[in-house]
């Protein structure tokens, strides 16, 4: 506790050894990071505001193709990385806790199972992926999985369809259902009278456009979030590292903190992106529609 | 020193938080609110209520699960009201891009005469 940056006539002066020489104290010192770190946060909440935005727009334009959409996103996997990243928030918030406390050993091993459980919420994300790259659902032309008609391995899930362009495909019977039963019930929007038919018939190319608008937001959402995810195991990497190094103690802990309050907003992020994508059309199969 | 020291220690208690049980508790509410999400997503609300009551209650729940998160994981509720300004200004604006934006969106006609 003997400070190490004053001279000898301001021994008398309580100094931890964590205190920037700018600040009066801790206290002040721990306020500014935080209010830089929210800063910085507030920015993130912009950031991914425009594409809530952009999800707001379509999704009030075109309800039914994104329902019909988010049926075919695995709701189940989307639940369990939900549940995966609020038990790495847990973990996170658990380093916290043990780097006040100064304990090294708790926050490593801490640390480590944050890394495991983003590196488990990143393997899901793959898998869901891939699923998409096999069904034609990437809305790029291109990254879809080619498929000949004679091909053994086609998909058969949703019927065996052709894809020798590797082209954004849509093949989906109850989303046509749901969407025939909405337009007799009179719940279409007038954007998706004209957006899904033609000459009062369903147009399985118009739908596929809307549908499409729903897997780019999908795509460019989730693809955002999995980089914060990225970036956020590098930001574990370096806390494992200095945390290995002993450089936390209750004196000086806000690296962590700040590491934290990182973590904690992607995972806020996904608590909104769970529902607003994987549990859009679910009830419309479910119920006895 | 001495005086300096007990202030040491009140800051110390200060950053305890809730401790582990009150993360444990925060973490509970965090997973049944995920479960809670996942079931009520099955049943038809819309049907039930009014158009768009599955997307409301999908909606309040990621609301109330973010608010937990922020008070208790990210510590907002022990920060200074600084800090509290930041993270409600945020949200303040996001609001307003949103409410902006649907006010000419929702007002926009479909682009087609009569319609």
């Amino acid at each position: 506790m003997v400070n190490v940056n004053n001279m000898a006539t301001h021994e008398h002066d309580y100094h931890p050894p964590g205190l920037q020489h700018q600040f009066e104290d801790m206290k002040q010192q721990e306020e500014s990071v935080a209010l830089g770190m929210w800063a910085f946060l507030v920015q993130e909440i912009m950031f991914f505001g425009g594409l809530f935005t952009a999800y707001l727009v379509f999704r009030s334009r075109y309800p039914m193709a994104f329902a019909a959409g988010s049926n075919h996103l695995d709701a189940f996997l989307g639940g369990l990385n939900t549940l995966v990243l609020i038990v790495s928030s847990l973990t996170m918030a658990l380093t916290v806790y043990y780097a006040q406390k100064g304990k090294r050993m708790m926050q490593v091993w801490l640390i480590i199972l944050t890394m495991l459980f983003g590196t488990t919420f990143l393997v899901v994300k793959y898998f869901e992926y891939s699923d998409k790259y096999h069904h034609g659902l990437v809305p790029v032309t291109g990254l879809n999985k080619r498929t000949k008609a004679a091909d053994p391995n086609a998909p058969k899930t949703e019927g065996t369809y052709v894809n020798t362009r590797s082209e954004f495909q849509w093949h989906d019977e109850k989303g046509d259902k749901i969407i025939l039963e909405a337009r007799e019930k009179g719940y279409l929007t007038p954007h998706e009278e004209i957006g899904y038919f033609t000459n009062g018939e369903l147009d399985n190319n118009k739908v596929r456009d809307k549908v499409r608008i729903f897997f780019w937001i999908y795509f460019v959402m989730t693809g955002l979030h999995a980089l914060h995810m990225i970036v956020g195991l590098g930001i574990m990497m370096w806390l494992l590292w200095t945390a290995w190094r002993g450089a936390y103690s209750a004196d000086y802990y806000s690296p962590v903190e700040m590491s934290g309050l990182y973590w904690h907003f992607v995972d806020i992020v996904w608590i909104f992106l769970f529902p607003m994508l994987y549990l859009l059309g679910r009830h419309f199969l479910a119920g006895g529609h | 020193m001495a005086e300096q020291h007990n202030n040491h220690d009140e800051h110390h208690e200060h950053e305890e938080h809730i401790g582990i049980p009150g993360y444990l508790v925060v973490f509970g509410i965090l997973v049944v609110g995920t479960i809670i999400t996942y079931f009520v997503s099955l049943l038809d609300l819309d049907g039930m209520l009014f158009p768009g009551a599955n997307t409301l209650v999908a909606l309040l729940i990621a609301f109330f699960k973010m608010t937990v998160v922020v008070l208790y994981f990210m510590h907002v509720r022990w920060q200074s009201n600084l800090i509290w300004l930041s993270a409600v200004a945020g949200f303040f604006w996001m609001a307003i891009m949103f409410a902006y934006t649907m006010q000419d969106y929702l007002t926009r006609s479909t682009g087609v005469f009569g319609q």
